[in-house]
């Protein structure tokens, strides 16, 4: 293969989606399985988990755009709407859970007032816990981190496509990068975040290093597999 | 957009609604996922139970694989043998739900024997009538999943340039997360936790402490299932299909070669509907359950 400068452009957008997935997924409200629970905020399952069902939604989105277009911006926006989409798809049905099956209020148990709705939150946090629900900070967090993630998720099949034009390999690829920035994330962030307001969002820095290398790497590997197609 | 196509994105928020609701029901049975921590930690507290406790995987992984086998069976079948979409599918899904036997039995019996010290102990009888039960909702899950990736690589136009196994991966991953996300906070906020007061999470202090009671004799987990098929398997279907049928509908209804800018704007406009009616929700249910009356802070309600 040739190591000419569209290569380097095409390495420099898988790192760059990579760091956006790391990011990203610091926005994701998890509560882990506490959160199953309704015994801490977020939503309740597993960082990656969640991250990857978004992300590669909108992979799904963005591979189907990308199957009638070359145009990148129209496959990056595919991908963060479809990501988008499920994750306030998810949030929204278990919300209805925690406030109509549960019966609790949303509450955060990081911030005394909800940024963006100024809503009191430590009267409406249960006894014993630290939170439940999904309140509208921790909402437009994850819808941010979706985003994030779908656009991370795009922009790394759009160079492996480009360089190996067989659309399974390259989505077999992106999954395998995107999850290897979500679990590095998930590490950073111990499990269990409550979105940009949570103490734990300031350790960003570390998974951006730590994505910034490891993508770096998968991205060299990448693009030097051109597919038999 | 053409009658078909609309029909198709119906036929596959359908079948995507379905098989959430199974998915949700597979793993509440089979008690996988987060809640399981819970009746992991039941006998260790001095609780033995006899709910199925088979905690595989996370449920996303777990999904992936079951729909995965489906879709590679299917595709085989078709591909190679030019066998019938539908009897195809059917195969690999048949083909998923033995895998999911076989992995949900072997959980079952190693989880339950390596807690022999704290009294657990293994019921034969709910092997052989919830392993069953868990398989076929796997069944069903992996067989909506299958058909709407075949839908979508073979019938819906433009067709999705993934292979129909990568299509039922991701489709996978997503259900499992929803699931995971969804149905499990009915089973492990709501019922595995039924003698505390009524609109609250789990206590910290109650961890462990599971019903094991049922309303007649001692409860398994057919009787969550039962429980839960009430409104965390509905919903979990809901989330799901919401999810295949909104990102679908968008690049149906508008062209994604022409009309792509629409398609997209039309997709953040179900997301900016989404973020409101989660403030809607946020803010109904505080006025109607007010504060925690126990509060003893400074900060006004």
């Amino acid at each position: 293969m040739n190591f000419d400068a569209l290569t380097i452009v095409y390495i420099l957008e898988i790192v760059v989606g990579g760091l956006m997935v790391g990011i990203g997924v610091h926005f994701v409200p998890v509560g882990g399985a506490p959160a199953a629970m309704a015994q801490a905020t977020g939503i309740g399952t597993g960082t990656v988990q969640l991250a990857a069902g978004s992300g590669l939604t909108g992979l799904l989105a963005a591979g189907l755009m990308m199957s009638v277009t070359d145009n990148i911006w129209p496959i990056l926006a595919s991908g963060a709407v479809g990501a988008m989409i499920m994750m306030d798809a998810t949030m929204l049905t278990g919300g209805w859970i925690y406030a109509y099956a549960v019966g609790a209020p949303f509450a955060s148990a990081k911030v005394n007032y909800d940024p963006i709705t100024g809503y009191s939150q430590p009267p409406y946090v249960a006894p014993g816990t630290v939170g439940q629900g999904i309140p509208t900070v921790c909402y437009v967090s994850g819808t941010i981190g979706a985003l994030m993630g779908g656009i991370g998720g795009a922009m790394i099949y759009y160079p492996l496509m480009m360089t190996n034009h067989n659309p399974s390999l390259s989505a077999l690829f992106a999954i395998g990068i995107f999850l290897v920035n979500a679990v590095l994330a998930s590490w950073n962030i111990q499990g269990t975040i409550e979105g940009f307001h949570d103490p734990k969002f300031k350790r960003w820095p570390k998974a951006f290093r730590s994505c910034l290398v490891a993508t770096l790497i998968l991205a060299l590997v990448a693009v030097t597999i051109t597919g038999g197609a | 957009m053409d009658a078909l196509s609309m029909g198709l994105v119906a036929a596959m928020g359908a079948l995507a609604t379905v098989a959430g609701a199974s998915e949700d029901i597979e793993s509440d049975i089979g008690s996988q996922s987060n809640p399981n921590s819970q009746v992991q930690l039941a006998a260790q507290v001095g609780n033995p139970h006899r709910i199925y406790n088979k905690a595989i995987s996370g449920e996303p992984p777990a999904n992936a694989l079951w729909a995965t086998t489906a879709a590679v069976v299917a595709y085989t079948l078709i591909t190679k043998f030019a066998m019938p979409a539908l009897f195809a599918i059917a195969i690999g899904a048949s083909v998923a739900a033995l895998f999911n036997g076989v992995f949900s039995t072997s959980a079952y019996f190693g989880r339950s024997a390596s807690q022999r010290r704290f009294n657990q102990w293994i019921y034969l009888d709910i092997v052989r009538y919830t392993t069953t039960s868990i398989m076929a909702h796997a069944w069903i899950t992996a067989f909506c999943i299958t058909c709407i990736a075949y839908i979508q690589t073979a019938i819906l136009t433009p067709h999705h340039p993934f292979p129909m196994p990568v299509i039922a991966l991701i489709w996978g991953l997503t259900v499992g997360a929803i699931g995971s996300s969804v149905g499990d906070i009915h089973y492990g906020g709501e019922r595995e936790f039924q003698w505390r007061l009524f609109g609250q999470g789990l206590n910290t202090m109650l961890s462990g402490q599971i019903v094991r009671k049922a309303e007649a004799g001692l409860r398994n987990s057919i009787d969550n299932a039962w429980f839960c098929t009430k409104l965390g398997g509905p919903l979990t279907g809901l989330g799901f299909g919401l999810t295949v049928f909104l990102d679908n509908w968008r690049t149906t209804v508008f062209d994604p070669v022409t009309q792509a800018g629409l398609a997209i704007g039309m997709g953040l406009f179900f997301v900016i509907i989404m973020n409101l009616y989660n403030f809607y929700v946020e803010t109904s249910i505080r006025k109607k359950y007010g504060p925690y009356p126990g509060y003893k802070g400074d900060i006004a309600a």
